[in-house]
C-alpha cells in the first residue's frame, strides 16, 4: 500500500516537472534582472543628494525642469541606452533617478528598490556593512583620498611634515601621523571616513553629513577636510576658492591613499554586473570613457547649461522634501 | 427739417448696422480684443519674473531650508506686482465688468497662467528649499520659461521669451521676433509694444520689450565674457539695455 503510495506520488511530481517544462518553454519565466528591466521599461538608479560635483552636480531647476546632471549622469545614461538595445521590441529603458542621502543608497540597494547606484562611490577602500553588494570594474581610475585646508597655517605646518616624510621614505607611519593633532571633517559613510578610522591616529574626527556641511562648520571648527580628491580639486578650483588643496613639494596634490570608482549593485545581480561590467570595458576600449572623464573634469563649462541639455529627471516623491546639508559632529574615541 | 433729420438717423443707424455686422468690423473687435489680452500676458509673465527676482536672494540663501516661498506666497506677490504695473486685480477679475481694458479672453487666459506659475513654483519647492545649496538656477529666466511652455501647452496662446543672444537655445528668436528685436535694439527703452498681424492675418503677435535692471546685472553685467554665478559668460549689459522680449502669439478665428 505505502509502496504504491510512493510510485504514485513519484509519477505525479514528474509529471509537474514535465508540466513547468512545458509552460517555461512556451511562456519563458524572467528569471533574471535585465528581464525584469527590460518588463518594466525603467532603470532604478540611486544618487546621493550631496552635490559631489563633478560626479554628481546638485539638482537645480532649469528651462526643462528640474534636473541634475554630472559625469555619472551621463554614464547613467549610457547604461540605460546600452539597455535599451539589449531589451527585444525596441524597448526604451528610462532612467529614473532617485536622490537620496549617501549612506541610503547602501540600504535602500539591499531593500531592492534600487537595480545599482553611482556617486563616485569607491570600490576598493575596505568598509563594513557592505554585505551583499558588489562593484562594477572602475568607469574612474585616478581617484584617490586627499585633502583640503583654509588655514595657511594649517597648510604650512602640514607642507613642512610632506617635506620631511619626502627626505625620510622609510617612515611608513608618516602618513599616519601627519593629521595628528588636527580636526580632520569626513562625510558620513565615505571611503574618507573608512580610512581615516581604519588609519589615522591622533586626530579630532569629526563626521558631517555632507561636503557642504563641512565647509560651513564653525562648531567644531574644521582644520582639514579629508575627502574624494577629484571632488575637492573641483570645489578649490572653481567653488570654493577659499580652500586650498594640500599639496606636495612636487607641486601634486597629497594623497593618503589610491581610488577607483565604480557602479554598485546587488551581489546576486550576476547578469546585471556582467552587462555593465562589458559596457565600461567597452566605453574604456573605445576611448568614450576618458572623453566623458574630460569633458566633467577639464573642460570648463556651465553646469546649469549641461543639467539642461543633457540632464536627468529625478523622481521628487523619493526625494527628501527639505534637503538639508546637515551638521558635523565629533566622532568620539579617535 | 424733422424728415430730413429722420433721414439722417435712419442712414447713421444702417451705416453702424452695416459695420457692425462686417467682417472686418468683427476683425478690428477681435484683434483689439486680442491684442489687449496679448498686451496683459505679456505684463503678467513680466510681474512674475520681477517676482522671482525680488525673491532671487532667499531662493539662494543656503543657510535656510524651508524658505516659505510657497505657491500661495507667489501668487500674493504676482498679483500685487501686476496691479501695481496695470491696476488690475488678478484675484477679482472674475467680478470685473467686461471693459476695454479688461476683454472676456484676458480673464479666462490671465488665471490660467496664475495656474501655471503656481504649478512651476509648486514643482520648484523641493530645489528651492535644499539647505546648503546656494545658486539653483531657479532664476526668472527659467521660471518664465516654464510658466510660458506650461500656458502655452493648456492654452491656443504661445507665450516665450526670446533673445538675440539666448543662453537657452529654444529661446532662440524666429525670423519675425529677430526683426522685431534687432528694430528695437536700435531704439531707446520705451513701454511701448509692438503688435502685427501676420500669415494673412491669421494670426496676431505682440512682442513687448524687456529691458535689463540693476538686479539682471549680477549675471548679464559686466565684465563681458567673465563667468556669472551659473557659469555663463556674461553679456557685458548695461542698466537700460534691450534685454530681450516676451513674445504673444495669438490665432485669430475670423478672417
Amino acid at each position: 500500500m505505502q509502496a504504491s503510495l510512493f510510485l504514485v506520488l513519484g509519477l505525479a511530481l514528474q509529471g509537474c516537472g514535465l508540466v513547468v517544462d512545458a509552460i517555461q518553454l512556451i511562456y519563458p519565466i524572467t528569471t533574471d534582472e535585465l528581464d525584469k528591466i527590460c518588463t518594466r521599461g525603467q532603470l532604478h538608479v540611486g544618487m546621493a543628494i550631496e552635490p559631489r560635483r563633478p560626479f554628481v552636480f546638485p539638482a537645480i531647476y532649469t528651462d526643462e525642469g528640474l534636473r541634475v546632471t554630472g559625469m555619472d549622469v551621463e554614464l547613467v545614461r549610457e547604461i540605460a541606452d546600452a539597455l535599451s538595445r539589449r531589451c527585444k521590441n525596441g524597448q526604451t529603458i528610462t532612467p529614473v533617478l532617485n536622490l537620496v542621502r549617501f549612506r541610503d543608497l547602501f540600504v535602500q540597494l539591499n531593500e531592492g528598490r534600487l537595480d545599482l547606484f553611482v556617486s563616485g562611490v569607491s570600490a576598493n577602500i575596505p568598509a563594513l556593512g557592505r554585505d551583499g553588494l558588489a562593484y562594477s570594474m572602475p568607469y574612474f581610475y585616478d581617484g584617490g583620498i586627499g585633502g583640503i585646508t583654509q588655514r595657511s597655517e594649517v597648510n604650512e605646518r602640514l607642507r613642512a611634515q610632506l617635506r620631511e616624510q619626502l627626505e625620510k621614505p622609510e617612515s611608513l607611519a608618516m602618513p599616519k601621523q601627519i593629521l595628528a593633532g588636527f580636526a580632520v571633517a569626513v562625510q558620513e559613510g565615505t571611503s574618507a571616513q573608512m580610512y581615516a578610522e581604519a588609519n589615522l591616529t591622533g586626530i579630532k574626527l569629526v563626521v558631517c553629513d555632507s561636503l557642504p556641511a563641512a565647509f560651513e562648520s564653525e562648531d567644531p571648527a574644521i582644520d582639514v577636510i579629508l575627502s574624494q580628491q577629484p571632488v575637492l580639486q573641483f570645489m578649490v578650483t572653481r567653488v570654493r576658492k577659499d580652500w586650498h588643496q594640500i599639496l606636495m613639494k612636487t607641486g601634486k596634490p597629497w594623497t593618503v591613499t589610491r581610488e577607483q570608482y565604480a557602479v554598485v549593485m546587488a551581489e546576486d545581480n550576476y547578469r546585471l554586473r556582467w552587462f555593465v561590467n562589458d559596457l565600461l570595458f567597452q566605453l574604456d576600449d573605445s576611448g568614450r570613457l576618458a572623453k566623458i572623464r574630460r569633458r566633467w573634469l577639464e573642460e570648463d563649462y556651465a553646469f546649469p547649461r549641461r543639467a539642461a541639455t543633457e540632464g536627468l529627471p529625478f523622481d521628487v516623491k523619493g526625494m527628501v522634501t527639505h534637503y538639508d546639508q546637515g551638521t558635523c559632529r565629533v566622532r568620539a574615541g579617535q | 427739417m424733422m424728415k430730413l433729420w429722420k433721414t439722417m438717423v435712419t442712414g447713421l443707424v444702417a451705416i453702424l448696422a452695416v459695420l457692425v455686422m462686417s467682417p472686418e468690423w468683427a476683425r478690428s473687435v477681435e484683434r483689439a480684443e486680442a491684442e489687449e489680452t496679448a498686451r496683459l500676458l505679456a505684463k503678467l509673465l513680466s510681474a512674475g519674473r520681477m517676482v522671482i527676482d525680488q525673491n532671487q536672494a532667499l531662493i539662494d540663501d543656503s543657510h535656510r531650508g524651508d524658505k516659505g516661498f510657497t505657491p500661495e506666497v507667489f501668487e500674493q506677490q504676482l498679483i500685487q506686482e501686476f496691479r501695481k504695473q496695470t491696476g488690475i486685480d488678478v484675484s477679482r477679475i472674475q467680478n470685473t465688468p467686461v471693459s476695454i481694458t479688461v476683454p472676456p479672453l484676458a480673464r479666462e487666459l490671465l488665471l490660467a497662467f496664475v495656474v501655471a506659475s503656481k504649478e512651476v513654483i509648486r514643482d520648484a519647492q523641493v530645489v528651492i528649499n535644499q539647505r546648503g545649496i546656494g545658486y539653483k538656477n531657479f532664476i526668472p529666466a527659467t521660471y518664465g520659461s516654464q510658466a510660458a511652455a506650461r500656458f502655452s501647452k493648456q492654452s491656443h496662446v504661445r507665450l516665450k521669451q526670446t533673445t538675440l543672444q539666448p543662453r537657452n537655445p529654444k529661446n532662440e528668436p524666429d525670423e519675425y521676433e529677430a526683426s522685431v528685436l534687432k528694430w528695437l535694439s536700435g531704439r531707446p527703452r520705451a513701454e511701448a509694444y509692438v503688435s502685427e498681424l501676420t500669415e494673412e492675418g491669421r494670426t496676431l503677435r505682440v512682442v513687448m520689450p524687456i529691458y535689463y535692471v540693476r538686479e539682471c546685472l549680477k549675471c548679464h553685467g559686466e565684465p563681458k565674457g567673465d563667468l556669472d554665478i551659473s557659469g555663463y559668460p556674461k553679456e557685458g549689459a548695461r542698466e537700460g539695455d534691450l534685454a530681450g522680449a516676451i513674445t504673444v502669439t495669438t490665432p485669430l478665428n475670423l478672417r
